[in-house]
């Protein structure tokens, strides 16, 4: 900082990109983290697999069911979403991005279908709740492999589209150093993958005796190896940073670094992430805590990067300093995603309960 | 430096006294668009910072002339305070005044997901307010934090040169009430304006805020200090606006 400068006057922008947008990030990387974490057991039929990849699949159904809803809340006039359709714009990411998620939507939802049709149709046999609507939506029960490949393809695209969308649309924004770097979509992918399996863990924890522990032992080996990129890919950014050789990086760091809160940030990340991957490395049966740790900071990534991000001033000095506000645009907007995530796991674990869907084998 | 000498009678004030009977007339006709869209006009501003005495005249009358809420700001004049190293007094005060640059590659337009902000053929970006969806996407790729979401229309907002009042012949609010006469608008296609003319005597002065980020601004300054051309090195202001959100 220049002490011979002092800023008198100027505006403090105030964030507009709200703790929703934040939500919406964090739960589409939930997503398709754990959609990703499905693929093995479900489509690939890899041994030891199966219950892991049946839980994810809940995991990346929830959180991609919420997540729209977040970021249609973010949008400061939302019922104008249809705007999107009637005005596509081919230059902004943005929009793209509005295609791009009902096509993720449309195969998450038909290959869970799909891949649970045979569990629902068990869960009406064995006269669990709601027998009646499991049987509906069961359709029969059947299992069509085939469609299954085909709808997870579709889903993969759709995932593929929307962790490139959700990336780049951030990292274009020259105007911020901070995310226009071609390494934040890669930061936003690990940090995804390593929440769904996080999530993944909490879900597989949640069966009767804690989960299968060949089963903790297989994701948390995986989750050691998303910490071990978060470190080398966060090693990356800031040796770009202190040798110069990016200037974008070099802005980026100069900005941020004289700040205590940055500071603090950037501490607690890395260990946290460095605690995770020893966790998970040397003591993969503490399931439950490293799969809190990876969801903390795969959340804690997205807030620092949207909500911090959004306090550097483009143009004035020092910093913009936010608090949350107690409303929609606040506290009660991040209570309510977590409300309705909430809602919609005892809806689907009521058809589909977690114990039935982690037995290994089918 | 010396100041360029002013012209005889003041073509900005020229223009003010023939845009009074279009105003007449724009009371008793619907306004229609006299420049707009028709490529003639490439309207830009000159900021000479050496001028502008941090009145904030321009603060308030853009907030009037829009109607902006409270606690959000079109236009601003920022005002710093500096250490002085070579003169009796301890510190002086620079002031620049900030708004839309109108920019000629401007960031904010490719990425509006609907298409709702845009650059007329004159040169002035604006705002559809029909279309625009809220989602703020131009006020993150805007590099000066020219834009805000106006919490009144929940729309994105920013300065438009007065287009409504350019349209009709007469000069932006900011303009008209500089007291400083810090701000000349006028048209870069007028060879014989006061603005090109002010410009090409300038020349090497002429300078435009973070000229890096390849946006191309159509507001120029002269008496641009560099170390108030990008973002400033400083301590950050203790005042804000008070927040009125939702």
């Amino acid at each position: 900082m220049n002490a011979d400068i002092v800023e008198t006057v100027n505006v403090a922008r105030e964030i507009a990109w709200l703790p929703w947008a934040v939500q919406y990030f964090f739960l589409i990387g939930l997503s398709y983290g754990a959609f990703l974490v499905s693929l093995p057991g479900l489509v690939f039929r890899r041994a030891g697999w199966e219950g892991i990849s049946r839980l994810a699949l809940l995991a990346a159904l929830v959180c991609g069911l919420t997540a729209p809803v977040a970021l249609l809340a973010d949008l400061h006039q939302p019922a104008r979403f249809w705007h999107f359709y009637a005005y596509f714009t081919p230059t902004s990411w943005m929009s793209w991005g509005a295609f791009f998620i009902p096509v993720y939507l449309t195969g998450l939802i038909l290959y869970a279908w799909l891949a649970y049709r045979p569990l629902l149709a068990r869960h009406a046999d064995e006269g669990g709740r709601l027998a009646g609507l499991a049987r509906r939506i069961a359709y029969g029960g059947h299992e069509s492999r085939n469609a299954l490949v085909a709808a997870a393809l579709l889903a993969f695209v759709g995932a593929a589209l929307v962790a490139l969308y959700t990336g780049v649309e951030v990292m274009l924004v020259r105007a911020r150093p901070l995310w226009h770097t071609p390494l934040l979509p890669v930061q936003f992918f690990v940090t995804a993958l390593a929440g769904g399996l996080g999530l993944t863990l909490l879900f597989n924890r949640g069966l009767p005796g804690g989960g299968e522990p060949g089963a903790t032992r297989r994701m948390a080996t995986a989750l050691a190896a998303t910490q071990f990129v978060a470190l080398v890919v966060g090693g990356v950014w800031l040796a770009l940073g202190l040798s110069g050789l990016s200037p974008t990086h070099a802005q980026a760091l100069a900005e941020v670094a004289p700040s205590a809160n940055w500071q603090v940030s950037a501490v607690w990340a890395v260990s946290a992430t460095v605690v995770t991957l020893l966790l998970a490395w040397k003591r993969p049966a503490s399931g439950l805590l490293i799969g809190l740790l990876a969801l903390h900071s795969a959340w804690m990534m997205r807030w620092t990067i949207f909500i911090g991000g959004q306090e550097v001033p483009k143009t004035g000095a020092g910093y913009y300093s936010y608090q949350l506000p107690l409303g929609p645009e606040g506290l009660t907007g991040i209570v309510g995603t977590v409300g309705l995530w909430i809602f919609l796991f005892v809806v689907l674990t009521t058809l589909l309960p977690l114990d039935r869907l982690g037995k290994a084998g089918t | 430096m010396r100041y360029p000498k002013p012209p005889a009678l003041s073509e900005s004030r020229r223009a003010f006294l023939r845009g009074i009977p279009v105003l007449t007339a724009a009371a008793a006709i619907p306004p229609a668009p006299a420049f707009a869209a028709d490529g003639r006009h490439h309207w830009a501003m000159l900021v000479d910072a050496r001028k502008c005495i941090g009145c904030q005249a321009c603060t308030v009358s853009c907030i009037q002339e829009n109607a902006v809420p409270e606690g959000s700001f079109r236009t601003v004049v920022s005002t710093y305070s500096v250490k002085l190293t070579d003169a009796d007094q301890p510190a002086g005060t620079y002031m620049l005044p900030r708004l839309c640059n109108h920019c000629d590659a401007p960031p904010c337009v490719p990425v509006c997901p609907v298409g709702a902000t845009f650059k007329r053929e004159d040169g002035i970006v604006v705002v559809d307010g029909d279309r625009c969806v809220g989602c703020a996407y131009c006020v993150q790729a805007c590099p000066y934090d020219a834009r805000f979401i106006n919490h009144e229309t929940n729309k994105a907002d920013k300065c438009t040169f007065c287009a409504h009042r350019v349209d009709a012949g007469l000069l932006p609010a900011c303009v008209e009430t500089c007291v400083g006469g810090a701000r000349i608008f006028g048209d870069l296609n007028d060879p014989d304006g006061e603005l090109r003319r002010r410009l090409d005597a300038a020349k090497a002065d002429v300078k435009v805020l973070k000229p890096e980020q390849g946006t191309e601004p159509r507001v120029f300054y002269i008496g641009l200090d560099e170390r108030f051309q990008g973002k400033v090195e400083g301590q950050g202001t203790l005042w804000q606006p008070r927040k009125r959100h939702g």
